[in-house]
C-alpha cells in the first residue's frame, strides 16, 4: 500500500488546493507581504525571471533542427512552483504554459516521489494529453530545481514537434481514431538523468518516428533551456535567500490572479454573454478512414461566458457534442490551454502573466463531450479543430465587453481556424521523411473594431505567428514553390474586413512517392465568424492538384504558367492552362502518393468582419482590390462600392456612385428581409418535421441528450412539447 | 493615470485616429476615464437626447428612456425592454441557399446550405446590419448579451443607476 506520509510534496500540493479552498487565494496568500515592504525589488526580480524564460528559449531555438521551433518559434519555456504551478513564462505557444503545469501536478499526485523518484538532474517528458499537453506533437520536458535537498520548483519547456510518428506523417495525425495510431507517446516518463537524455529513449525515439533529428534535438534543446533556467533560479535563491524566494514566487501568483480579477473589471462588463461556433467535417469514404471515424461530422459549440461581480470569468460549454472517434477530441489540458493563451494575449498584456490568470477563470467541460471526453483512449491529435474555433467565439465574447466598456481598439473578431498541411514519404535526398508544414502560423485574423484584420500574420496558439521562410520549408520537403499568394475574399466582410489568408501552391520535385495530408478543414459550415454585422470568413479552400501536370513542358516552351487556382469558381487557372488530371477535393486531402512533376496547392483561412458591410471605407476597399485582397465583383456587390479606373488604370472609389448604390442596397435589405417573429413561425414547422440534413439532425439529438440545458433552452425557444425529440436515430 | 482628450477616443471609436497613435494607446495603461468618454463620444452621434447607458453593438445601445431602458439602434428604432433579446425584434434575411450565399461569397467556398444558414438582423427603419449569425438551419437565436447593468454602474463605477422599480 502507498505510504502517502513519504510523498511530501503530494502533501505540500494538497495543502496549497486547501489553502485556495479556504481563503480563496492562492495558497493562502491574503496579504502581498513581499510586494508591500519593497515593490521595487519585488518587480525586479519578476522581469529577472521573465528574462531568464525568454534567453533560455532564444537559446533553445538556435540548438534546434526543427524549422517549427527554429523558423516559426513553435516553443515556450516557463518556470513553475514545486506543486506545478507557472510564476513565470517566456514568449512563444504559451498555451502550453498551464497545459505542462498539469502534467507536473499529475506526477506528484501519481506517487512520482517514491517511484520513479525526483531528484536533481532528472528530466521528465510528456506527450500524453489525458496527462497534459494539447496532443502529441507537443512534446514537454521538465527538470525539478533542488536547493540543497529541498525541491523549491521546476524548469519546463515545450515544443511542437514536426512529425510524431503516427499512422499518416507529420503530427496533426488526421486518420487516428484512437489513441493507438497517434504516434509515439512519452507518459510522463523519466527520460534522463545527472542532465543526461537517456540512450535508451533516443533509441526509442530514433526507431518510431520518420523525422527523429526533429524531436531528438528539439529534446536537446529543451533540456538545455530547462537547465539554463535551472541554474538562474538557483543563483537568484542564492542571492535572496530560499525562504524569501519560496513566499516570492507564491505572492507572484497570487498577484498575478487578483491582477486578472482587476483587468476583468477593468475592461469589461459584468453580465452573461453568449455565442456559438459550428465545425463540419467531410469524411464519408475517404480514403484512410476506418468504419468507426467514416461518417460526416458536424459539431455545434455552443458557449456562454459569465463576467461575475468580483472579475471573475466563467466559461461553459454545456450543449456542445460528445467526443467521437476521430481525432478532433480534446482533453481538459487543452481547453484550458486555449483558456491561458487567450487570457495572456487579450486581457494580460502588461504586467504579470502567470497561472494565477488562470485561477481568476472557471471553465465548465461537460464529461462525455469533445472537450472532456469520458475516454482516455479517444484521439486528439487534431484537437485544434475545434478548440481554434471556440476559443475564437471566447475572444468574440470577450470583445463585445471590451466595446461595451470603450476599449474599442482591444476588441476583436477572433484568431481563425487554420488548415495544415503535412507530409511524408521519399525526400528529394532519397530518403524516407515525414514533416508538418508550419507555414499554417500566419493565417488571416478577424477583424479589429478599429480597423481590418492582420493579413497573413496570425494564429490564435503563437501571438508571434511567423509563416517561415519559404527557402527552408523547401529545403526539408522534396516540393519548390511556384506560387504563394493572397487569397481574395478571404476575410470576412465588414466595414472592417478580415484579416485576408494566402495560398501556397508547388510542383512536387525529385520524389516518386509524396504523401500529402491535411487536416483541421471545416468546409461545410462556417467556423470563423463575424461580430456586430461582419460576416464570417468563407469555409476553407478546397484542394486543387493536377497529375502529371505539362508545366516543364510549358516551362520548356516559355509559356506563362499558373501560380494559383484563380477565383473564377466555376473554372480554375490551373484547369486553363495545364494539361494532367485535374483534382479537386474537399475537406482533408488524403489520397494516393504524388510524383515529380505533380502540382498542389493549399490554402489557408481569414478571419471574420466587424460591423455593417455598407459602412466600409471606399476608398481602402479601392487599395484592396488594387493589391488582390478583394475581387472587383465583391466591392461591387457585397460592400456596394463603385470603382472606376483612373487615367494609369487602377481602381478608384466613385464615391458618389457608391453612396447611391448603397442606398438602394439598403432598400433592398428592407424590402427582402422578414419580422423574426414571422421567421420564427415558419422554421418551427420545418424543426417541428426534424426537417434537417441527417447531420445536422444528428448533431441535435446528440447535443439534447447530452445537456438538459441545451433541450431545455432548444424547446422553449420553438414552442415545442418537453417531450419533443428530433427524429431520426443516432 | 492615462488620459486622452474626448477627440481622440472619438477618432479611435471611428476608426480614424492615426495608428502610430493608436498603437501607442493599445501598449500603454487603459484610462481609467474612458467609459463616460467614450459615452459621451457616443451620445454626439445620435439625434435623440435619451441618455445612453451602454454600448452592446458597433450601432447598438441600451438607454434610458421615456418607456425605460431599451435596446435602441443608433437610428432612434426601439427593439424594446433591453432584457430582451432585441433579436427577436428585428428583420431577418436568411441565406439557405448557395445563389444568396454567393451573393456575399462571390469568389469563395462556401459551406453547404442544408448544413449552415446565414441569419442578418436588421434595424426595420435604418436598415443597418446589427448582427450575423451563422448557424445550423433550426438552431435557436441567441441572445448574445445580457449585461448586469445595475450592477456594473454600482459596483463597478460607483455610479447607481436611479431605482426604476
Amino acid at each position: 500500500m502507498l505510504d502517502k506520509t513519504a510523498n511530501p510534496l503530494q502533501r505540500r500540493l494538497l495543502e496549497s488546493e486547501r489553502l485556495m479552498e479556504e481563503t480563496g487565494c492562492y495558497d493562502g496568500i491574503t496579504e502581498l507581504r513581499l510586494r508591500r515592504q519593497d515593490p521595487l525589488k519585488f518587480e525586479t526580480l519578476h522581469t529577472k525571471l521573465r528574462a531568464y524564460c525568454v534567453s533560455a528559449r532564444e537559446m533553445a531555438r538556435r540548438i534546434s533542427a526543427s524549422p517549427g521551433v527554429r523558423e516559426v518559434g513553435e516553443m515556450v519555456v516557463a518556470i513553475y512552483t514545486p506543486e506545478g504551478d507557472a510564476i513565470a513564462l517566456s514568449n512563444g505557444i504559451m498555451v502550453h504554459v498551464h497545459t505542462m503545469s498539469r502534467f507536473i501536478k499529475w506526477m506528484i499526485r501519481n506517487g512520482y516521489e517514491q517511484n520513479p523518484c525526483i531528484r536533481d538532474g532528472d528530466i521528465f517528458a510528456n506527450n500524453d494529453a489525458f496527462i497534459g499537453t494539447v496532443q502529441v506533437p507537443d512534446v514537454m520536458d521538465v527538470v525539478p530545481i533542488f536547493h540543497e535537498d529541498t525541491l523549491v520548483g521546476w524548469a519546463g519547456a515545450v515544443c511542437h514537434e514536426l512529425e510524431a510518428g503516427g499512422i499518416t506523417p507529420g503530427g496533426d495525425v488526421c486518420l487516428a481514431q484512437e489513441r493507438f495510431t497517434e504516434g509515439l507517446f512519452v507518459c510522463a516518463e523519466k527520460i534522463g538523468e545527472n542532465d543526461e537524455i537517456r540512450r535508451d529513449y533516443v533509441i526509442r525515439c530514433e526507431r518510431n518516428l520518420r523525422m527523429p533529428i526533429y524531436w531528438v534535438l528539439d529534446e536537446k534543446a529543451k533540456v538545455a533551456a530547462c537547465i539554463d533556467m535551472r541554474e538562474s533560479v538557483k543563483q537568484l535563491i542564492n542571492e535572496v535567500g530560499l525562504e524569501y524566494w519560496q513566499r516570492l514566487s507564491k505572492e507572484f501568483i497570487e498577484e498575478g490572479r487578483r491582477a486578472q480579477l482587476a483587468r476583468t473589471r477593468q475592461l469589461t462588463v459584468p453580465g452573461i454573454y453568449r455565442g456559438h461556433t459550428f465545425y463540419g467535417h467531410v469524411t464519408e469514404g475517404k480514403p484512410g478512414f476506418q468504419p468507426l471515424a467514416d461518417p460526416n461530422w458536424l459539431y455545434n459549440i455552443p458557449i456562454e461566458m459569465e463576467i461575475t461581480s468580483e472579475g471573475k470569468i466563467r466559461l461553459d460549454f454545456d450543449g456542445t457534442q460528445p467526443w467521437g472517434y476521430h481525432s478532433m477530441n480534446c482533453t481538459p489540458a487543452g481547453m484550458d490551454g486555449g483558456m491561458f493563451v487567450t487570457l495572456t494575449q487579450h486581457m494580460n498584456f502588461e504586467g504579470l502573466v502567470n497561472d494565477g490568470a488562470w485561477m481568476a477563470t472557471e471553465i465548465n467541460i461537460p464529461h462525455g463531450t469533445w472537450t472532456n471526453p469520458d475516454n482516455e483512449m479517444a484521439a486528439t491529435a487534431t484537437s485544434w479543430a475545434l478548440l481554434l474555433p471556440a476559443y475564437g467565439v471566447f475572444q468574440r465574447l470577450l470583445s463585445r465587453g471590451f466595446i461595451a466598456r470603450g476599449f474599442v481598439e482591444e476588441a476583436f473578431v477572433g484568431q481563425v481556424n487554420s488548415p495544415m498541411i503535412e507530409m511524408g514519404g521519399i525526400s528529394q535526398y532519397g530518403t524516407g521523411f515525414g514533416m508538418a508544414h508550419f507555414e499554417c502560423a500566419a493565417a488571416g485574423s478577424g477583424a479589429l473594431a478599429i480597423k481590418d484584420g492582420l493579413d497573413t500574420a496570425y494564429v490564435g496558439w503563437n501571438p508571434e505567428s511567423d509563416m517561415g521562410n519559404i527557402e527552408i520549408w523547401e529545403q526539408n520537403m522534396p516540393m519548390v514553390y511556384i506560387g504563394r499568394s493572397i487569397v481574395p475574399n478571404s476575410g470576412g466582410a465588414g466595414k472592417y474586413r478580415g484579416g485576408c489568408a494566402f495560398i501556397s501552391t508547388w510542383l512536387i520535385n525529385k520524389t516518386d512517392h509524396l504523401r500529402l495530408v491535411t487536416s483541421e478543414h471545416s468546409s461545410r459550415v462556417f467556423d470563423n465568424g463575424g461580430l456586430c454585422g461582419g460576416y464570417p470568413a468563407p469555409t476553407c479552400e478546397k484542394h486543387h492538384a493536377v497529375r502529371n501536370s505539362d508545366i516543364h513542358e510549358r516551362a520548356e516552351r516559355r509559356e506563362s504558367l499558373a501560380h494559383a487556382p484563380g477565383t473564377d469558381p466555376l473554372v480554375s487557372d490551373f484547369e486553363r492552362i495545364y494539361k494532367g488530371e485535374q483534382v479537386f477535393e474537399e475537406g482533408p486531402y488524403i489520397t494516393r502518393p504524388h510524383k515529380a512533376g505533380d502540382i498542389f496547392s493549399h490554402a489557408y483561412n481569414g478571419g471574420g468582419g466587424f460591423g455593417d458591410v455598407l459602412e466600409r471605407d471606399p476608398v481602402k476597399t479601392a487599395w484592396d482590390v488594387e493589391n488582390g485582397f478583394l475581387t472587383r465583383q465583391a466591392a461591387e456587390k457585397v460592400f456596394g462600392i463603385i470603382l472606376r479606373e483612373d487615367a494609369e488604370g487602377y481602381p478608384q472609389a466613385d464615391i458618389e456612385a457608391t453612396a447611391v448604390r448603397r442606398e438602394q442596397m439598403r432598400k433592398e435589405r428592407l424590402k427582402k428581409a422578414i419580422p423574426v417573429s414571422e421567421w420564427i413561425a415558419r422554421e418551427r414547422r420545418r424543426v417541428k418535421a426534424s426537417d434537417f440534413a441527417p447531420e445536422v439532425a444528428k448533431m441535435y439529438r446528440s447535443a439534447m441528450k447530452l445537456s438538459l440545458r441545451f433541450s431545455k433552452d432548444f424547446k422553449e425557444f420553438w414552442g415545442l412539447a418537453s417531450d419533443f425529440a428530433i427524429a431520426g436515430e443516432n | 493615470m492615462t488620459g486622452y482628450s474626448k477627440e481622440v477616443i472619438n477618432d479611435l471609436v471611428n476608426g480614424t485616429l492615426p495608428w502610430a497613435q493608436t498603437r501607442r494607446i493599445m501598449s500603454a495603461y487603459k484610462d481609467d476615464d474612458r467609459f463616460f468618454k467614450y459615452l459621451a463620444v457616443l451620445q454626439d452621434r445620435v439625434s435623440w437626447s435619451d441618455p445612453i447607458l451602454l454600448p452592446v453593438g458597433d450601432r447598438l445601445f441600451i438607454c434610458d428612456s421615456a418607456e425605460g431602458r431599451v435596446t435602441r439602434c443608433e437610428c432612434g428604432h426601439s427593439f424594446g425592454d433591453y432584457r430582451r433579446n432585441w433579436k427577436l425584434n428585428a428583420v431577418i434575411n436568411v441565406r439557405d441557399t448557395e445563389e444568396s450565399l454567393r451573393e456575399i461569397y462571390p469568389n469563395s467556398d462556401i459551406p453547404d446550405p442544408r448544413w449552415m444558414e446565414i441569419r442578418e438582423f436588421f434595424c426595420p427603419e435604418c436598415a443597418h446590419l446589427h448582427e450575423v449569425e451563422a448557424a445550423a438551419p433550426g438552431y435557436p437565436i441567441v441572445h448574445d448579451f445580457e449585461p448586469d447593468l445595475e450592477g456594473f454602474y454600482r459596483d463597478w463605477l460607483g455610479k447607481p443607476l436611479k431605482d426604476l422599480s
